[in-house]
């Protein structure tokens, strides 16, 4: 077999995680599948931050160059998905992160760490969780994003393993 | 050693979820990924770079793609004559191989995106000035296969 990838959220004071999210779905709510129709984002204000990782179970050798990007999904007016990678875990809220926008292409593309701060992730490692970092995501808005729902987003993870 | 290639290349193997599976022969006996339900990380190749004389991918349909790390030739379905060929002198031939993972993550959906899996499989050396050059081929699933270098 080769690594199999597992999408965790944590949420809450407490990093609480849930493992295998099903959806990335931004809303006014800190909890992890969110339904965005049960939970509006309004004008001008911006998602709760999103804390997001990867953990690899499986086998392999070395994984390494692990990437994120959006690759599709149009923005409406005002709107902005913005995204850090490696960092630390803080209580998700809707006071802007401060991030810059999530890269659209893969040449600039945000470069994920292991949890332990390296490049690679190596199979059998002392000390070695399989975790990614967390990446932080935000969805934002202004006073002139329509009301409505906005364009699904798709977004790219890359990652090279032998 | 010659380069004879088992068919038994773990296809029917309940462990492997993987099209590609390699092959190493090393001038004393050869590794294939998958053996008798067991499979072998490429760690156990690259521990032993200096001992490997081909690499070979290939999958249930036939396809074989063999690197050849005595003259850095890569061949295709087991022809002859390297089917990609320099004329450039080499030096220190080093294997590259890995997977590279493509997984589309939606917003509104995590599990019904794609995930692509493209195998890059090459070699890189050195020129007569010490340059150093890369010959990689990406093969896709299905067998396809663009060159990079």
């Amino acid at each position: 077999m080769s690594s199999v990838h597992h999408w965790y959220e944590s949420n809450l004071v407490g990093e609480d995680e849930t493992a295998d999210i099903s959806n990335i779905n931004f809303g006014s709510v800190d909890e992890p599948n969110i339904v965005p129709s049960a939970h509006l984002i309004s004008r001008g204000q911006n998602s709760f931050s999103k804390y997001i990782r990867c953990k690899f179970t499986g086998t392999w050798t070395e994984i390494l160059n692990m990437k994120l990007w959006k690759s599709a999904g149009e923005y409406v007016a005002g709107e902005t998905i913005k995204a850090a990678a490696n960092v630390a875990y803080d209580t998700p809220s809707q006071v802007g992160t401060g991030d810059g926008n999530i890269p659209i292409v893969e040449g600039s593309a945000l470069h994920i760490h292991s949890a332990e701060g390296l490049d690679t992730i190596v199979y059998g490692d002392t000390g070695v969780t399989g975790y990614t970092t967390y990446i932080r995501l935000q969805e934002q808005t202004t006073g002139s994003t329509p009301a409505g729902a906005v364009a699904s987003k798709t977004f790219l993870f890359q990652y090279d393993e032998s | 050693m010659s380069n004879t290639i088992d068919q038994n290349i773990g296809g029917d193997n309940p462990i492997s979820n993987l099209v590609f599976h390699w092959i190493a022969i090393f001038n004393d006996g050869k590794i294939e990924q998958f053996e008798n339900g067991k499979e072998h990380l490429f760690k156990e190749v690259r521990d032993r770079m200096n001992d490997l004389v081909y690499f070979n991918l290939t999958d249930r349909k036939g396809h074989l793609f063999t690197v050849n790390l005595q003259n850095g030739l890569i061949g295709y379905n087991r022809l002859e004559f390297p089917y990609i060929e320099t004329d450039e002198k080499k030096e220190n031939i080093r294997l590259i191989f890995f997977r590279r993972h493509r997984i589309e993550l939606g917003t509104n959906n995590l599990e019904e995106k794609s995930h692509t899996i493209a195998y890059h499989l090459g070699c890189q050396y050195n020129d007569e000035y010490n340059h150093n050059h890369k010959i990689i081929l990406e093969i896709d699933s299905e067998g396809n296969w663009i060159l990079r270098s």
